[in-house]
């Protein structure tokens, strides 16, 4: 166990610093944030809610619109979409949303509140493969509206991504566990170990169930060509999973080399400074002027000594040693490294679902496959790869599943 | 650092400065005293002196507070009473207050049940070295009947108390005033009459703070119950400036010695209630939040304020204020202003909009695509809760008009 990789990077609110940062909202009339989130989450009503005191209430706007409330107050990229807009940007600094919801969520929890209900069964069973965040927000949706959902998870624990992608410090194992337990409650049967594929066929599901929802998920890590062989070299993706697995513990590199430059590559080059690694640099194709990461993300990995070199690509690799090109310019650049980590990128591995992929997605709009009966979401899904898209896309998924069975869609 | 004399003198006493501790819990002893003493305190009203057979026996908790946001102590709930320390200690302390801080005013607040006890304080706290007296006729969560507020609405009692320390002293001597009351005149006058040199105000208004909601019990909670008592900080302020007002402007009382009290924590507020007519000032709630050291800002920025204001003495501005505030019924009313919106400043927040809509007369439009405000002159009445509510005073006052069948010159108008 690492303490300091479980240990939450960020401080939470009090309920005095929470009414400070609530006073500092405008209340605008039109608020920007609530067009702003992909969940179509309404800030403007929760923290208005924390404004006049009505944490309860809060909770409510929260949750009722987004069962990963909890986990999208921890990683959800704000700036790029809450905050953004956000009017108070006009004299300062926008509202800190994500802090306030977590002050929300947190409420909530230490209440024990039961907020999302169970609706009245319908006789109808809908089975859901892989529990990331697609997966759990379509079986919530799912479960208000009266369905039985079974939910088909190949990895050992529930939670895909948000189990397993996400460091420790970022996203802690109890919130996790809070936000799925509370989607049990609501009846979702959750079945562990279970690749749909192998013991269990996609048309044994077809069979089963009224309808199959595939959120697989982009599991895999993309591997470039010329590290494909070399044995100092992993994906970010499985890095992540086993320092994740282990709770930190891992043996660790004296140096290590991140390639990429995204929030996934930030996440490793982060890990492997706040499990004690020395030396860690992170090398990305993007310029700092195009960066992919959140900014929050970049400077996580900055201040914790990260050293990140923007702007060039990899060209060759022998043993430790990674050669690099700058993309407009000549200049070479020769980082050596005990442990390569390629962050390039992650791939959709669901051969076995017969699904129209393509560039890592489904190649059709929406949600339903030509099969009537099988529907995607998630990162399968066309669309934006982030947690609030997933859960958006499980909505979205979920209402369409409902419409084709006979429910009033949107309701 | 600038440095202006802000001496004052009220009812024949010299003070170095007007700031004064109130007679409560922040100058109960010795120490207290002392220090507020050395932090740059003109004054101290020593915690009111009761006689010996009355005991002092208090309640704990004692303390309420009203927030708002994330603002404490937006007023401040007090249960506490007179001096808890035996009648020979406190008159002790006074004695030596004096002997260390010989060129500091000392106050002794005395209260008695009946007139043998007024008499009998007065002249105790006048051997003992006191520069003045000040009565208090308005403590409203005393014990006993006979004391505090209970007398202090009681214009006979107060005028008969008055004679009496009268009789036992011969010291300048301010009667402090009870705001809960409709009118404080006739009670102001009643203790002139019975000699009283002056007037200090406001005591505590009578109050329940806030409820445990859950166990439905007011605040603070005393073995399961809880009781009324004064209520002051900021909020109270406006109440305070009120009652300066209508006494300054009473028949006869035009030039009323007055020590003002109530919600005074920034030099902002001193100089509001010299301009009403205080020539000292008297803080508590301020200091139980902040400390003694409140006292240092407040002093510098009254000195700035001078400056600005070209004022040499302090006296110059007591009052000045007075003749500016009148009956409602003689105010202009042949004219508005309208709101003047500067939509470089607008953050587009909407907060104008919503206020005009729900709370005036719908006379801001609001451009959805734009987020921005435009005012229906036909519609606005010029109000300004528009200006009231914006962030960041966008909207400033514009254009003067006359009402219809008005005479005038609008620019004449002073806005």
């Amino acid at each position: 166990m690492n303490e300091k990789y479980l240990e939450e990077a960020e401080i939470a609110y009090t309920i005095n610093t929470v009414m400070e940062e609530a006073q500092r909202c405008l209340l605008c009339h039109d608020a920007p944030c609530s067009k702003a989130c992909p969940a179509k989450t309404d800030p403007a009503k929760f923290i208005r809610s924390v404004r006049f005191r009505n944490f309860k209430g809060a909770a409510e706007t929260i949750r009722e619109n987004n069962a990963m409330g909890s986990i999208c107050a921890l990683v959800c990229p704000t700036e790029k979409y809450c905050q953004l807009g956000c009017s108070r940007c006009g004299i300062d600094k926008p509202i800190d949303i994500a802090g306030i919801q977590r002050f929300v969520t947190d409420f909530e929890q230490q209440l024990d509140m039961k907020i999302l209900k169970k609706g009245e069964p319908n006789g109808k069973h809908i089975a859901i493969v892989g529990s990331g965040p697609a997966g759990l927000q379509a079986a919530a949706s799912l479960l208000q509206k009266g369905y039985a959902v079974t939910i088909y998870e190949q990895a050992e624990k529930p939670g895909g991504y948000l189990r397993y992608g996400i460091p420790a410090y970022r996203l802690p194992d109890v919130i996790v566990d809070y936000e799925i337990d509370r989607i049990v409650e609501l009846g979702a049967n959750i079945l562990c170990g279970a690749k749909v594929g192998q013991e269990t066929s996609l048309s044994e599901l077809k069979e089963n169930f009224d309808a199959v929802l595939i959120a697989v998920g982009a599991s895999e890590g993309k591997m470039l060509e010329m590290f494909a062989d070399n044995p100092y070299t992993e994906t970010a993706v499985d890095f992540l999973a086993r320092v994740r697995d282990n709770q930190g513990d891992i043996s660790l590199p004296n140096s290590a080399l991140v390639i990429g430059g995204g929030d996934v590559a930030m996440d490793a080059a982060t890990t492997l400074k706040v499990l004690g690694v020395e030396s860690v640099t992170d090398v990305a194709y993007e310029t700092f002027s195009e960066f992919l990461a959140s900014k929050q993300e970049l400077a996580g990995a900055q201040a914790k000594g990260v050293t990140i070199i923007d702007g060039y690509l990899p060209s060759k690799v022998s043993d430790k040693q990674v050669t690099f090109k700058h993309r407009h310019n000549q200049n070479e650049l020769t980082i050596t490294a005990d442990l390569i980590i390629l962050a390039v990128g992650q791939k959709v591995n669901a051969e076995e679902l017969a699904l129209p992929i393509e560039h890592n997605e489904v190649t059709f709009e929406g949600y339903q496959t030509s099969d009537p009966q099988v529907f995607v979401a998630g990162d399968i899904a066309k669309g934006d790869k982030t947690v609030v898209w997933a859960v958006q896309k499980g909505k979205e998924a979920a209402a369409e599943i409902d419409a084709m069975l006979g429910g009033k869609a949107n309701d | 650092m600038i440095n202006k004399d802000l001496s004052i003198d009220f009812l024949g006493v010299h003070f170095e400065n007007p700031f004064c501790l109130s007679s409560s819990p922040v100058g109960n002893c010795y120490d207290m005293c002392k220090k507020a003493y050395d932090t740059g305190w003109g004054g101290v009203v020593f915690k009111t002196i009761g006689p010996e057979h009355f005991v002092v026996d208090e309640v704990s908790p004692r303390f309420d507070i009203l927030d708002k946001e994330s603002t404490p102590f937006v007023g401040f709930k007090n249960m506490e009473q007179i001096a808890e320390h035996t009648l020979e200690e406190n008159l002790a302390d006074l004695k030596r207050l004096k002997e260390d801080y010989p060129d500091k005013v000392l106050i002794a607040s005395i209260m008695g049940t009946n007139e043998e006890d007024w008499v009998e304080l007065a002249r105790l706290v006048t051997e003992a070295g006191s520069d003045m007296i000040e009565m208090n006729l308005s403590c409203p969560q005393m014990t006993s009947h006979e004391m505090g507020s209970d007398v202090g609405t009681n214009a006979e009692l107060c005028k008969k108390y008055c004679q009496a320390v009268k009789r036992g002293s011969d010291l300048p001597m301010m009667a402090k005033m009870t705001p809960n009351v409709t009118d404080m005149v006739p009670i102001a006058k009643a203790c002139l009459e019975g000699g009283a040199d002056g007037i200090a105000t406001i005591n505590t208004i009578k109050s329940v703070a806030n409820l445990d909601l859950n166990r439905k019990i007011g605040l603070p909670v005393v073995n399961g119950k809880s009781a009324i008592s004064g209520y002051s900080g900021k909020a109270v302020k406006p109440i305070a400036l009120r009652f300066l007002q209508q006494l300054r402007s009473a028949e006869g009382l035009e030039n009323l010695p007055i020590s003002g009290i109530g919600g005074i924590e920034t030099w902002e507020d001193a100089a509001e209630f010299i301009l009403l007519g205080s020539s000292t000032l008297q803080v508590t709630t301020g200091v139980m939040q902040y400390g003694y050291r409140i006292v240092e800002d407040m002093k510098n920025g009254l000195m700035h304020y001078m400056e600005e204001q070209g004022v040499d003495h302090l006296e110059e501005l007591v009052g000045l204020a007075n003749p500016n505030i009148i009956p409602t019924e003689n105010l202009d009313r042949d004219y508005k202003v309208y709101p003047e919106i500067d939509h470089e400043k607008c953050i587009g927040c909407g907060r104008c909009y919503i206020s005009c809509y729900d709370g005036a007369h719908q006379a801001i439009i609001w451009d959805e695509k734009e987020r921005k405000p435009y005012c229906d002159k036909d519609s606005c009445v010029g109000c300004h809760l528009c200006s009231l509510v914006c962030p960041v005073g966008a909207i400033t006052k514009g254009e003067v008009v006359l009402k219809p069948g008005r005479t005038g010159n609008p620019a004449d108008k002073i806005i």
